[in-house]
């Protein structure tokens, strides 16, 4: 077995054992399902606990299904981040602040192999999460709102992948980077909001940026965005994606050398 | 031809010298104990060594391919994994040939004692466990060099003993580097000694060598009690020193010869209830050696 297909069992048997294989799918789907049930029972939720004045009247429109799932995305852009960045924070910056890279940074390792592997299994957790949060939404939404057109659901989960696996990389490109786990977080958090704040004031200057990834999902339930935009803008996403990686071995190469001995 | 070969060696954070000109060379299946105090640069030498750090300045000349074998003084494994994972895995990433890594690896746990435990995780493990399995990752791809940093210092007597015979077994085929303060274990196993001083090499040399630039023979006077011996420093006969009823006679050009000393104690009731020939010990020459300009 050639060094990546080694770490890559190693991390598959670290997120296994201590459950992150589970835990961080059980809370996307825990967020996907709680939007649409939270939606549908929202005026009986307000009556037992809203305190409300007798006889007060409240009109709730009913969302589209589509709605519902961008609201689905929108939890994902706050909690799912989160979650995300918590539970990857200290891959490269703990094993290194614990000691425990010292034993593989002692040996002929290939940087390439150990960043990849790692940046792999995070990738296939997070989109597993994603898809699985985006499915069990998807299945309340459907019992309770109505269908949506399947080839549009693909594609906003398609699109929004694209976002996630940026997110991933950079949280990973942070924990190289940074000599521990809450500073990587802390980096993390730092450039995904600043850069979407950047965006949500300026943006209507660029129209290809990764950070429209999310308005482009959630263009697809409508009448789909522009094309040449969004491909333009997922070319990109691949390339930041491709240029952070290069980064990130490189990094994690160079700052061996603060591992714990 | 040497192993290998340091040169100049050194290693400097923000213009601070950890690591000074240090230069040895280490030859094939020889064991080499580098000692020293506390932060006199054992461990940055062993690291710049591993390749784990980057030296400043200097050059270390390998004439090996494969990788060394590098146990740290506190190593850390992931706790999820068992012991005979966490071996696969650094068999793997040495290169060891893949049909071989399972029958290497469990051979090599047996060899440490870690026979029975090869599927416990290593997050179970005892410190001497911790150690044992330390030496397995370090020594399963059969490295020609093996650099061990402070490999028995955190072990109690018996713990120590054990990892001491195992080093000594490895020997034979095998270049051993190691950092200790443990006099005795560097007594039992080195056929060179290095002694750093803030990050400077001061003094190198084999045992034997050392020993005798350091031996400074002495004759060692018990008495019977602290006043017979104050009665006998009295006479002023030859350099001296006391402590309490024990008295050291340094054997210098000036100093007494063995029958001369006899002689004198033979003729009077000096109340001697021993007498010896004494060399200084390695603890004696460390702390000497420690305390040279």
């Amino acid at each position: 077995m050639n060094q990546f297909g080694v770490l890559l069992k190693k991390e598959w048997r670290e997120n296994l054992r201590n459950y992150k294989l589970f835990w961080i799918p059980a809370v996307f789907i825990l967020l996907g399902i709680t939007e649409p049930v939270s939606n549908y029972f929202l005026p009986q939720i307000l009556d037992s606990v809203g305190n409300l004045p007798e006889g007060t009247i409240m009109e709730f429109p009913v969302p589209e299904p589509e709605q519902v799932m961008v609201a689905i995305m929108g939890q994902y852009q706050l909690l799912g981040l989160l979650v995300l960045v918590l539970a990857y924070m200290g891959t490269i910056a703990g094993e290194r602040k614990s000691g425990t890279a010292t034993l593989l940074y002692a040996r002929p390792l290939s940087f390439k192999a150990y960043f990849m592997s790692k940046w792999m299994m995070a990738s296939i957790i997070a989109l597993l999460s994603v898809w699985l949060g985006f499915l069990a939404g998807y299945y309340y939404t459907y019992l309770l709102f109505g269908s949506i057109d399947l080839m549009d659901l693909i594609r906003f989960g398609f699109t929004y992948s694209f976002w996630i696996l940026l997110v991933v990389t950079v949280v990973l490109v942070a924990s190289a980077l940074m000599p521990n786990a809450g500073l990587a977080a802390a980096v993390s958090l730092g450039v995904i909001v600043i850069s979407q704040l950047v965006d949500g004031l300026l943006g209507a200057y660029w129209p290809v940026s990764p950070l429209k990834l999310t308005a482009y999902a959630a263009a697809w339930f409508e009448n789909g965005p522009d094309l040449a935009d969004f491909w333009w803008t997922a070319g990109t996403t691949v390339l930041l994606i491709a240029l952070l990686l290069v980064l990130g071995i490189y990094i994690s190469s160079r700052k061996a050398a603060s591992t714990k001995i | 031809m040497s192993l290998l070969e340091v040169k100049g060696l050194t290693k400097s954070y923000n213009g601070n010298l950890a690591v000074d000109r240090v230069s040895f060379a280490l030859e094939e299946r020889t064991a080499t104990a580098l000692i020293g105090p506390n932060g006199s640069g054992k461990t940055t030498t062993l690291s710049m060594i591993a390749g784990l750090l980057k030296e400043s300045e200097g050059s270390i000349q390998r004439d090996f391919k494969s990788g060394v074998g590098f146990l740290p003084q506190y190593p850390q494994f992931f706790p999820w994994l068992s012991a005979l994972e966490f071996t696969e895995m650094a068999a793997q990433i040495s290169g060891v040939d893949g049909k071989k890594v399972r029958q290497q690896s469990m051979r090599t746990l047996d060899f440490v004692g870690l026979g029975s435990a090869v599927n416990k995780k290593t997050g179970t493990f005892s410190g001497g466990m911790r150690q044992r399995l330390g030496l397995a990752q370090a020594i399963v791809h059969q490295p020609k060099l093996l650099l061990l940093d402070e490999p028995v210092s955190a072990l109690d007597p018996a713990g120590r003993r054990e990892i001491m015979d195992l080093l000594k077994s490895l020997q034979q085929d095998t270049t051993i580097l190691y950092s200790t303060h443990i006099l005795n274990d560097a007594e039992e196993m080195t056929d060179q000694l290095l002694f750093l001083k803030e990050g400077k090499l001061v003094e190198q040399g084999s045992l034997s060598e050392v020993k005798k630039r350091y031996a400074e023979p002495r004759i060692r006077l018990r008495f019977e009690t602290e006043q017979a011996a104050m009665q006998f420093e009295s006479r002023k006969l030859w350099p001296m020193i006391r402590d309490r009823h024990v008295i050291a006679l340094p054997l210098t050009d000036e100093g007494p010869a063995m029958r001369q000393v006899l002689a004198v104690l033979a003729n009077e009731e000096s109340g001697i209830a021993g007498i010896d020939r004494q060399s200084a010990s390695l603890e004696e020459i460390f702390l000497k050696v420690a305390g040279k300009r």
